[in-house]
């Protein structure tokens, strides 16, 4: 599966409400930074032959109140979905 | 709390992201974070374009499973552009090469034969004998090679040794010629070395930017996130965009430009005019460090000979210099007044008027950029220039935020293809092949009798070289196109095609370059870990190891030398260029490409295999094997020095770097550190002077060749002056006319890098823009009653594809020009291209051609 974190910067001010969009996404998540106008973002599969992830990322892009976005992280392992939900602690 | 390994290494990505981007997060789980999770992380320079961006790869069992930007590079600071995401998987594409493959007959080598697996002893031992009897039949033209500014350092210094001391043949160029040829005669002429003065710092630096041909927001992502920010957080800072097209640049512009195809000759005399008629030059700064000359004009587009275009050229491929007077330049440029040029360009004539103010403004500081739009130009020279005139006539040239900057499309073009010698003219370091001492000099270096190296003229100390053939060397320089067009002519047998994918990146590949490589004298060995377009049009191709599956050394495009290391291993029995073209070697006896002449002046090296000449020469094989090991312990594979015994890499780069440190060398400027410094360092901009790399050249306090006192120098010169020099507004070769009517450019998508050999195996990417389509204006299209999305068929004077419309996509078009990407090898757009060069560089115009549109 495809797990990846972005840097969304969003035009001054637009950060809460950029947010709200981009977490209509499914695979989407924001984890913060939209008092800064930089979201952090990750988006993630679920393990499907052909990965939705860089559809996604190309249509954060587009969201409106989008600047820029920058790819930070990505992990891209083939262990199956059991492996990738199993606990760990 | 519960916690899975999907929660844990999403934290692990959040926890990156939130660093880079300096936000504060409520941690959740930040014990995770923290936690091993048996990934071995290194860094690696980037397999893509040329802005050098370092990436961190996370190995676990022999494979890549993640990916990041790295937070301690200077260039992108943990930033990664979208192509990233699939770095790792360029390496797992499914119909990867593992065994060499020789078209063949009955178990013979036959030229209609079909691929079978043979033996690397097989695949050489064939190529060998082919080698040697096109050396000997057809002399230093009779063989060639063709590589790439995707070689690593070592590669291109490898290749270069192998052709043009071993085989003594100047038959040698990267597919950088297509590239930054341009850009690298502009910097000879105006500076006398080659590579920008300036650096990526200068993206905080200045306060008004202008992009000449270069989408940078989809070509160089990650310098323009740099540059964006800048904008957004600067006062004052304004953006200028100038191209043949809108594209994504535009969305930031404060003053976007769409001009007509070659008028930015205009535009830039435009601006030299504005400046001289109201004295905003910087005259102190003119007197002291400029000399102004004027170049040949009228000098034909780099066609065959027999063209109608080349009959009339009245000073075909001519560029010597002249000198000229300050006055003399000043009214060479009169002519381009506002009105003229806005007539000529179609750019309005206030945007023009802005522009001209920005780079007048005494104090504003300007950096300009540009990549493709002024290199594939059949004026690239003039126009690379005609930036310097208006930077040089300003003083604003090497010093922070004032600076004229040329962009680099391929990861190592500059490190590799221009820096090591593999262009037919030059050697390393900057040195040629038209200077009898510079070949001295790297004879000497090389341990080679005098007069090995063939001259361009085939003459040393006045008197002939004898060769191989028996005749003369005669002239040895022949550059890419004209390689293409002597396998056609039967001129040239043998040709090695690496590390890139000619066949679909060859300008009018329908009429010289698939001829030429089925002309059936001749054998064409392709290198590559894909079947691309090229290695199905071989005869032999190779298996390569790829990026992180060797040692490598990338430089980019702000002199910044990067090495890695080997990350993983390559399938089955794949093998590094590096390997690839030593391992050759030792098929190629001296007495089979040396006249005994030659041989007599070092009479130890008879019998002796090129290897043992040029590699296992006491430098080369200098340094023992060791087992690779990082600063955390972490250890690492190298499978050319396992093979060979020794530290290739090292060998070669320590050899290499003689051209810039040994005793008398002919030109300084190109300072190296040493090996180990840099599998240290996140890169070292040269020269590397006592460990400290420079990041603007030419300036006193910052280059260390500057002496106190001296302010600027530009010491590539032999006066320490640059040029200006002065060209005029000259006609493209082919311009829309009734029956072809349109304008045809061609370049890059964001999502797949050059031909796509490499993205377009990756399944999201091949989805996501599976096929070329042509842009195009709605009004055109209109008129030929075509709507979007409808087929179309595409035809120029020299072929016909059939592509999609597109009127409403991310590059929008003026009427009366197309835009059509290259990556797609279903629909080769290169079959409608003009083999049209530049007369100095050789560089391919890819960006202007006629073409007719209608529905399929």
């Amino acid at each position: 599966m495809n797990i990846c974190s972005l840097i969304v910067h969003t035009k001054p001010t637009t950060g809460p409400l950029v947010s709200e969009r981009l977490q209509t996404f499914h695979g989407v998540e924001v984890h913060g930074g939209s008092e800064e106008d930089k979201l952090i973002v990750t988006v993630e599969d679920e393990g499907e032959t052909v990965s939705p992830v860089s559809d996604k990322m190309n249509a954060l892009r587009d969201v409106e109140g989008v600047v820029n976005t920058v790819l930070i992280y990505h992990y891209g392992g083939e262990e199956s979905m059991e492996e990738m939900n199993r606990e760990i602690n | 709390m519960k916690l899975t390994r999907r929660d844990f290494i999403k934290s692990n990505a959040v926890a990156a992201a939130a660093s880079v981007a300096g936000v504060t997060l409520p941690i959740t789980n930040a014990a995770a974070a923290d936690a091993d999770d048996g990934i071995r992380w290194d860094k690696a320079a980037c397999r893509y374009c040329g802005t050098g961006c370092s990436v961190l790869m996370g190995v676990k069992d022999g494979k890549v499973v993640a990916s990041q930007g790295d937070p301690d590079a200077p260039v992108n600071k943990g930033l990664n552009c979208i192509k990233g995401y699939f770095l790792p998987k360029i390496l797992y594409g499914e119909d990867r090469l593992t065994k060499p493959l020789l078209r063949k007959t009955n178990g013979k080598y036959d030229k209609n034969g079909k691929f079978e697996a043979v033996s690397w002893d097989e695949a050489f031992k064939t190529m060998a004998e082919k080698w040697v009897a096109a050396r000997k039949a057809k002399g230093p033209k009779g063989i060639g090679m063709f590589g790439s500014g995707q070689w690593t350092v070592w590669e291109g210094y490898a290749a270069s040794k192998l052709l043009k001391a071993g085989f003594r043949s100047n038959s040698l160029e990267p597919n950088a010629r297509h590239c930054m040829a341009s850009a690298v005669g502009a910097f000879m002429r105006g500076f006398g070395i080659d590579e920008p003065m300036g650096c990526y710092d200068d993206l905080e630096h200045a306060d008004t930017f202008v992009l000449w041909g270069a989408n940078m927001a989809e070509m160089h992502p990650i310098l323009w996130s740099r540059l964006t920010d800048t904008r957004l957080t600067k006062p004052g800072c304004e953006v200028h965009v100038l191209s043949t097209y809108e594209h994504r640049c535009y969305e930031l512009a404060d003053n976007g430009m769409v001009f007509e195809p070659q008028t930015d000759l205009a535009i830039l005399n435009y601006i030299a005019n504005y400046i001289i008629q109201n004295k905003a030059y910087n005259k102190e700064f003119i007197d002291k460090h400029v000399n102004f000359t004027k170049t040949p004009t009228d000098i034909g587009y780099g066609l065959r000979a027999t063209d109608p275009r080349e009959k009339a050229a009245k000073n075909r491929n001519k560029g010597k210099l002249s000198k000229i007077s300050f006055e003399e330049y000043a009214k060479s440029v009169e002519p381009y007044t506002l009105e003229h040029t806005s007539k000529l360009s179609k750019v309005p004539k206030d945007k023009l008027l802005r522009l001209a103010k920005a780079y007048a403004d005494p104090k504003k500081k300007v950096s300009s950029y540009w990549t493709m739009g002024f290199n594939q130009h059949t004026r690239g020279v003039w126009v690379n220039g005609l930036c310097y005139n208006v930077h040089l006539l300003m003083g604003k040239i090497a010093e922070p935020g004032n600076s004229p900057f040329s962009l680099t499309g391929q990861p190592s073009a500059c490190g590799t293809a221009r820096e090591v010698g593999t262009f037919t003219h030059r050697l390393p370091a900057d040195l040629v092949t038209k200077k009898d001492a510079h070949c001295k000099f790297a004879e000497k270096t090389w341990k080679l009798p005098a007069g090995t190296i063939p001259r361009a003229n085939g003459k040393s100390d006045d008197a002939d070289q004898s060769d191989i053939s028996g005749k003369p060397m005669g002239k040895t320089l022949i550059h890419a196109v004209a390689m293409h067009r002597a396998l056609k002519d039967g001129k040239m047998n043998t040709f090695w095609v690496m590390c890139n994918n000619n066949m679909q990146a060859a300008a009018n590949m329908n009429d010289e370059s698939l001829p030429g490589w089925r002309n059936p004298d001749n054998f064409i060995t392709v290198s590559d870990p894909y079947p691309t377009v090229s290695a199905q049009a071989a005869d032999l191709i190779l298996p390569t190891a790829m990026w992180i599956e060797k040692e490598g050394a990338y430089g980019n495009a702000e002199r910044r030398t990067q090495f890695w290391r080997e990350q993983v291993s390559a399938p089955g029995e794949s093998k590094s260029d590096v390997w690839q073209l030593m391992e050759f070697s030792k098929y190629i006896k001296v007495e089979d490409v040396w006249p005994a002449d030659l041989i007599a002046k070092k009479p130890e090296y008879e019998g002796k295999t090129l290897y043992e000449i040029l590699y296992t020469n006491g430098q080369v094989d200098k340094f023992p094997a060791e087992q690779v090991t990082d600063s955390r312990g972490n250890k690492y594979n190298n499978h050319e020095s396992a093979d060979f015994g020794y530290y290739v890499q090292k060998g070669l780069f320590e050899e290499y770097r003689l051209f810039n440190s040994a005793e008398g060398i002919p030109k300084k400027g190109h300072e190296m550190a040493e090996f180990d410094a840099y599998h240290k360092a996140r890169g070292l901009r040269w020269p590397v002077i006592n460990g400290k790399e420079t990041l603007w050249r030419f300036r006193e306090g910052y280059d260390p060749h500057v002496a106190k006192g001296e302010g600027v120098k530009f010491y590539g010169k032999p006066d320490g002056r640059a040029n200006i020099i002065t060209a005029p507004y000259e006609p493209a070769a082919e311009p829309p006319d009734k029956e072809f009517d349109l304008w045809l450019c061609t370049g890059r998508v964001l999502e797949h890098w050059h031909s796509g050999s490499m993205t377009r195996r990756v399944p999201e990417l091949y989805r996501a823009v599976p096929d070329a389509v042509i842009y195009m204006n709605p009004k055109d299209a209109k008129k030929r009653k075509l709507r979007n999305g409808a087929l179309a068929k595409i035809s120029s004077r020299r072929g016909e594809i059939v592509c999609k419309i597109d009127t409403k996509g991310r590059n929008k078009c003026p009427v009366g020009l197309v835009f059509v990407p290259w990556f797609d090898a279903g629909r080769l757009v290169n079959k409608l291209t003009l083999d049209q060069t530049d007369p100095l560089s050789k560089e391919t115009d890819y960006k202007k051609c006629a073409v007719k549109i209608s529905r399929a």
